[in-house]
């Protein structure tokens, strides 16, 4: 995307200038969005994103400048206030002239889309948002449907004055169907979104009609629910995006940004044991055609897969390279950021709890009273406190051991090492599910994952 | 490319293709140093803008929008948003004729100061807040300013700009007490650099996360609610502003829909949209069409009056135009708030009940098309007209309309809050909500 002198230019300019280490990120997107309800096309949009960021190193002091002026001049001028910024820094060895010796690592297209961006018209996709409406007309409360399609191409270079040069490419698509079912008592939505990295051959892994049909029964179940109960209780939670819970409640206290500062309850606990030993917990960036892989992260560094807590016993936190600065753990591919206009910081990539032995029924036995979370909405995370919050899009009440009446509304709270330690059973059924998770470094595509799990308390905050 | 050339180049394009279009670009620049152990830990600077174009073609609307300022790019840019206008199913798109709207300054010297004064500012933050030893780790301190160049125009004459800005003071950390951990965030912002002060934002940090320590499992119960402006102004954010929205309304998932000139809400309970205070943050000349601002009121004692519109959602409902359009170069024309604010009241007398301080998760918990939500809480309880101790792993949840015909009193004083767009609101008092703890 840019010139390798140029780039070479910068970031010698900016070594000589005092900075240990320069990294230069460069990125092109093509996005395209459509928004299409009852049937209508009510907006559709097309964009080009295009910009660079600048990051420089002094020790563990980083400097950042971002630009969507990306010609020779802009670029060097730009580096010249970053290091003026910095300003008491002095003149070093700027390592040779001539140009830098990268290594040039190209991606292997492990996600590549099968259909690419730009294949394909407009009106194909269309129709196939028109058949997930129609499966999610499930009833005559159904009353509307909205659906969008988000497609993107991210092209990135990452190069630093270490050597490193890595290009990617990377392609993601997601349908998301919200279903409004309506009648005298009020409105309800359900709503499924699957996304992947890949082109629009998610349909054919996602057929648009049975997407519609999900979230057309989720709306209409909420109807009939009731307000969920309030209080402490063993709460079962379903396979799938209910990994959301340990996104937020484990993942976020594992990431270096928090726990370099000691600003994780989880920081210096290597090797010991942090959870329940029914809990196994992996963030893996190279799964095929995940909605949060990618051949390397937003550093350069080859993605990877990392066990975080085995069997209980925490064995890695997630490291960037400013991470690995601060704390000296092994930086593991995570370095992630939204786009140019944000440094890189540690962040999950596709993480979930790994499949236990016990059989998905065995769950509820003995259950007298509870939750069956069958479906999850989003959730927050302090990681300081590691207080936490998500909440239950699809809820039933767990009686004698029996999945009984649906109830709605309810949002489940707690400290998250208390949590961890109080998942009592894990069932073998392990899926994912995708979603985008905020943080320092912007909104990310990442998965999250697990098997059915029971939890042995937890507070349920409904309708007291 | 400059970004006027970009704009006039789009436009005279779109005249040759016989297209209707308006070009909005906006253009930013943003400066942003933290602090941490007493030392600058990092600075950024940035540079960013684009531009984006609405087009009607056959009475059909289409987007698109770009950061390369590359002749290539805006072609393809017209091309797409000309393709994206003939998919759309609805006709009866128009562009609102208009004028020159001249050049605004809301900014002007705001934030001149030396940067080794903001740099100051930060460091002060932090060591305001080391000084309690109560505070365990000071997770992020920063302080961080932004201003921003928007230009619009249309081929139906429309043509104006306007420069806006702040700076902000933000910090989050984590305060212990014997096993008792708590973290919070504090902030201050403001057009102006020199309004600014790190002592008193780090007062006000200690004091809000400090008065939560040694906090105690909440008992499950309905209780009285007393919502500080902080977090009534999130969940007003959230969902106030999602059913005022005429562009809901028409869509059907707004729950005032058809309520037009009812009571909507208790009768102490009027709600008030501002682009023209002088001081505020969110103010602005016009809007994303170039509609002048002017202030609303939505509800008036308890009656709604007027739902939010832009020219669109204002010619489909037969109605004036508010003034609400918004878009941003990347999205698509929607209805946004400016200083959006609850009056304040006579005031509010703590006898029994909860205390809300902050609310926690409410992407996830707060439903506006239901009008449902439960939510995560921080706050304290209230016994006996006094603080009684703080309260912890909690929520409250309700339904939003309910919550507005049950408020019982109001406080006296305004505050500000910008965490869910701009946001004023005074305490509010609420006859009973479901809490749910232990």
């Amino acid at each position: 995307m840019l010139a390798e002198a140029l780039v070479s230019e910068v970031l010698q300019k900016a070594r000589a200038g005092g900075a240990e280490l320069a990294e230069l990120y460069v990125e092109r997107w093509r996005r395209r969005a459509l928004r299409v309800l009852s049937g209508e096309v009510k907006e559709a949009t097309s964009g080009i994103e295009y910009g660079a960021g600048l990051r420089l190193f002094y020790g563990t002091e980083v400097v950042y400048a971002y630009t969507n002026d990306l010609s020779p001049e802009s670029l060097l001028e730009l580096t010249e206030t970053l290091v003026k910024l910095k300003g008491s820094a002095g003149q070093v060895d700027a390592g040779g002239r001539g140009g830098l010796d990268f290594r040039k690592a190209v991606a292997r297209g492990l996600h590549a889309p099968a259909i690419p961006f730009t294949a394909r018209d407009k009106r194909y996709r269309l129709e196939r948002i028109r058949e997930a409406e129609a499966g999610a007309q499930v009833g005559p409360q159904i009353k509307q449907v909205q659906s969008n399609l988000m497609e993107w191409e991210q092209e990135v270079l990452v190069a630093n004055s270490e050597g490193v040069w890595a290009e990617d490419r990377r392609v993601r698509t997601r349908l998301y169907v919200t279903a409004i079912a309506q009648d005298e008592s009020g409105m309800q939505t359900g709503v499924v979104g699957p996304g992947l990295s890949m082109g629009l051959e998610l349909f054919d892994r996602y057929p648009p009609a049975e997407i519609g049909r999900k979230a057309g029964m989720q709306a209409l179940t909420n109807l009939r629910a009731k307000p969920a109960p309030a209080g402490s209780m063993p709460v079962v939670i379903g396979n799938g995006f209910g990994g959301v819970i340990f996104h937020e409640a484990l993942g976020h206290l594992l990431e270096t940004t928090s726990v370099a500062k000691k600003a994780s309850v989880l920081s210096d606990k290597l090797g010991e044991k942090v959870a329940s030993e029914v809990v196994t917990y992996i963030d893996d960036g190279t799964t095929p055609h995940g909605w949060g892989s990618q051949e390397f992260d937003d550093e350069g560094r080859p993605s990877e897969r990392t066990v975080l807590i085995e069997n209980g016993v925490l064995k890695s936190y997630m490291v960037d390279r400013l991470g690995s600065l601060l704390t000296g753990y092994r930086p593991t591919g995570s370095g992630r950021r939204q786009d140019y206009t944000f440094a890189p910081t540690s962040r999950m990539r596709n993480t979930f709890i790994a499949p236990g032995s016990t059989p998905r029924e065995k769950l509820f036995e003995g259950i007298e009273y509870g939750l069956y979370a069958a479906d999850m909405g989003g959730g927050q995370v302090r990681p300081g406190s590691g207080e936490y919050n998500f909440a239950v899009k699809e809820g039933y009440i767990i009686r004698h051991g029996r999945i009984e009446e649906p109830v709605r509304g309810a949002m489940l709270v707690g400290k998250g090492p208390e949590s961890i330690q109080r998942i009592v059973a894990v069932s073998d059924d392990l899926e994912m599910g995708p979603g985008m998770c905020g943080s320092l470094s912007g909104s990310l595509p990442v998965e999250v994952g697990q098997p059915h799990l029971l939890i042995s308390e937890i507070v349920v905050g409904g309708q007291a | 490319m400059t970004f006027e050339e970009a704009r006039d180049y789009l436009l005279q394009k779109a005249k040759a293709l016989g297209i209707d279009a308006e070009v909005l670009a906006t253009h930013t620049r943003e400066l942003t140093i933290q602090a941490h152990d007493g030392k600058v830990e990092e600075i950024t600077q940035a540079t960013q803008g684009g531009i984006g174009v609405r087009v009607v073609v056959e009475g059909k609307t289409g987007y698109a929008y770009t950061e390369e300022r590359t002749p290539e790019a805006l072609d393809w840019v017209l091309q797409e948003a000309h393709e994206n206008a003939l998919l759309q199913s609805e006709t009866g798109g128009f562009l609102p004729a208009g004028g020159a709207l001249g050049q605004h300054d809301l900014l002007g010297e705001g934030l001149s100061a030396p940067l080794e004064h903001k740099r100051q500012a930060a460091l002060d933050l932090e060591a305001g807040l080391r000084a309690d030893a109560r505070v365990k780790q000071v997770q992020m301190t920063r302080y961080s300013e932004r201003e921003t160049q928007a230009t619009l125009g249309s081929t139906q004459g429309v043509a104006g700009a306007f420069r806006n800005g702040y700076a902000l003071l933000l910090t989050s950390a984590i305060m212990a007490e014997g096993s008792s951990l708590k973290q919070g965030y504090e902030f201050d912002l403001s057009r102006e650099f020199h309004a600014l002060e790190p002592g008193r934002t780090a007062q006000a940090f200690l004091q809000n996360t400090g008065r939560l320590l040694g906090a105690r499992p909440l008992k499950t119960g309905r209780y009285k609610a007393y919502f500080e402006p902080k977090a009534f102004g999130q969940l007003l954010g959230m969902m106030g502003w999602f059913l005022l929205s005429a562009k809901n309304v028409l869509e059907g998932k707004s729950l005032l829909a058809g309520k037009m000139g009812q009571r909507v809400a208790s009768e102490m309970f009027t709600l008030v949209d501002d682009p023209t205070l002088p001081d505020g943050l969110a103010s602005r000349p016009f809007d994303a069409e170039g509609t002048a601002a002017k202030r609303t009121v939505f509800i008036e004692n308890g009656l709604l009056r007027t739902f939010a519109h832009n020219s669109e959602t204002a010619r489909k409902m037969g109605v004036e135009n508010t003034g609400h359009a918004s878009r941003s170069y990347k999205g698509v024309l929607g209805v946004a708030p400016t200083n959006l604010f609850v009056q304040p009241g006579q005031g509010v007398q703590q006898d029994e009940g909860i205390i809300i301080s902050d609310l926690m998760g409410l992407h996830a918990g707060a439903n506006p098309i239901s009008g449902e939500f439960s939510l995560q809480a921080l706050g304290l309880k209230v016994e006996g007209g006094e603080v009684a101790y703080p309260v912890e792993n909690f929520t409250v949840a309700g339904n939003f309309l309910e919550l507005l015909a049950n408020i019982t009193a109001l406080g006296t004083e305004l505050e500000w809050n910008p965490l869910m767009g701009i946001v004023g609101s005074p305490m509010v008092e609420v006859a009973e909500l479901s809490f749910a703890g232990a």
